[in-house]
């Protein structure tokens, strides 16, 4: 589809078919941000033995999300006198693009996909880290020193996690012999990486909330120590673009998981009848469900504990799984 | 017109934009947003030249890790300076001169230039050409890369070493 799509004409027809269907994943997107933020907010009353939202919108609090979005949206938009007003008025949008256009790579389907490129799995990695220039900015911009120096530990700590991150999905990377991610799901046929691979996946699995910010890995935005964290000046419209990107990229990296461990859209033995888009969101779910459970029950951490078991524990791991993983491919013969 | 041809004017008025911006701008750490376009852009036409290691390779080094460390940098050092106009009437007319100069001769350099058959299946996996390439043909520059790399590493990690030492010994 890209592809004749890049070759074709540039009619005005192919743009709006290409803008259409990218509008209606933004719609999809915001939906699940809409109801994983409640989502979020139950399970964790539930794990704190409170009720969570249930005000609004019914018994569950169905439109508790809503009606904050709705807040944010008539608030004032305060600038403050002396931040940088250019670069303050870009950050959220530096943030926010990145989290958008990760979401093309991902295989949701066999069917349901925007770009097949051959690095995908890179890509995402690569393009991920652009958000980080965008909070750096942001911290940069409001001329706050609690900003600044929330800014300072995201950038820290997204740089830091990314290589962990990387290197634990080297092992899948090697049995797969390719990084396009409808290559990886389909090498899953014969059973998820999660057991062929169970260090690269508890690996992956922990940096990947470290660059989602989520508690434990939290510094950047610790409430306790520096306020708010890198968006303390932000208000109203362009603060829900930070916590968008926030969320948009637990959909996305949950949907990574997904499609790089838990084999995508594959479904068990015997269970083929059920659709693909089902499984997918069933094991998407589950993923989604981990997240949060991890953000109820672990303490956040120290900056240097941060720093040191980034450094020092999942660094090494993950080397010594791609070590491995060559070992048992090139020997054994195990795939 | 084709999107492919849209798609590479945009792409390239953003690159050359960013870098205008870059050196127009006066603060800095606005030169390096302005850098970041740029390195992006670039990455976009690596894309459309089939080079999509390259492309999402540069956009994990360049935008994502080189401008992180510049802008670290910016920040724990005198990053309220601005850059400062200088020099007379003469001295301009002499950067035009060199300019002009610099221009003639890529220009005449990139005229002249004959690349021969372009190939066609290098688009093909991509990355495994590239691994394949860097392995069998290129194995003795690489692994001389990561010596130098390495080397680097261990230096960055002595002069941070002492620098704290030092510190110590001063309190």
């Amino acid at each position: 589809m890209i592809e004749g799509l890049l070759t074709s004409e540039a009619t005005w027809l192919h743009f709006f078919i290409y803008f259409a269907l990218t509008v209606l994943l933004l719609f999809i997107v915001l939906g699940f941000v809409t109801y994983a933020i409640l989502a979020e907010r139950k399970v964790m009353g539930f794990m704190q033995l409170r009720h969570g939202p249930n005000q609004v919108g019914g018994r569950w609090g169905l439109l508790q999300t809503v009606a904050d979005v709705l807040k944010l949206l008539i608030k004032e938009d305060a600038i403050p006198r002396a931040a940088d007003k250019p670069l303050f008025i870009l950050a959220p949008l530096i943030a926010f693009t990145p989290a958008f256009m990760v979401l093309a790579i991902i295989p949701f389907t066999d069917r349901f996909q925007f770009a097949d490129i051959g690095v995908g799995l890179l890509y995402y990695i690569a393009v991920s880290g652009i958000t980080t220039v965008g909070v750096v900015t942001a911290g940069w911009a409001s001329n706050n020193k609690y900003a600044l120096m929330g800014a300072m530990r995201a950038a820290a700590q997204m740089i830091s996690y990314e290589i962990p991150l990387v290197m634990s999905v080297i092992g899948v990377i090697l049995l797969t012999g390719s990084m396009n991610l409808n290559d990886i799901v389909l090498a899953q046929e014969n059973g998820w990486y999660i057991l062929w691979q169970p260090i690269a996946f508890i690996v992956f699995f922990i940096a990947a909330v470290a660059e989602l910010n989520r508690v434990p890995f939290d510094l950047a935005e610790a409430e306790s120590e520096l306020v708010a964290g890198y968006f303390v000046e932000y208000t109203g419209f362009r603060w829900a673009f930070f916590m968008l990107a926030e969320y948009v990229y637990m959909f996305a990296m949950s949907a990574l998981i997904t499609v790089v461990f838990l084999g995508g859209w594959l479904p068990l033995p015997y269970l083929g009848f059920i659709p693909g888009a089902v499984w997918f969101a069933l094991k998407f779910m589950v993923v989604i469900f981990l997240l949060i459970w991890f953000r109820v029950t672990f303490p956040r951490i120290r900056a240097d504990q941060l720093m040191e078991f980034g450094w020092k524990v999942l660094l090494p791991v993950a080397i010594a799984n791609i070590f491995l993983t060559a070992l048992l491919k090139e020997w054994i013969n195990l795939f | 017109m084709s999107g492919e041809f849209f798609i590479f004017i945009v792409l390239s008025l953003i690159a050359i934009g960013g870098g205008i911006m870059m050196i127009n701008l006066t603060k800095v750490v606005h030169m390096v947003v302005a850098l970041v376009f740029t390195f992006i852009s670039i990455a976009g036409i690596y894309v459309m030249l089939s080079a999509e290691f390259i492309a999402v390779v540069q956009i994990l080094i360049y935008s994502g890790a080189i401008t992180i460390m510049m802008l670290f940098g910016i920040m724990l050092t005198r990053h309220n300076d601005k850059s400062e106009t200088s020099g007379g009437g003469f001295r301009k007319f002499l950067i035009f001169l060199a300019i002009l100069g610099f221009g003639l001769v890529f220009y005449l350099g990139i005229y002249q230039l004959e690349l021969g058959e372009p190939s066609t299946s290098l688009h093909e996996n991509n990355t495994e050409q590239i691994g394949i390439a860097l392995y069998s043909k290129y194995i003795i520059p690489f692994e001389l890369t990561s010596v130098i790399l390495l080397v680097a590493l261990i230096g960055a990690i002595v002069l941070a070493k002492r620098d704290d030492k030092e510190g110590e010994e001063r309190e």
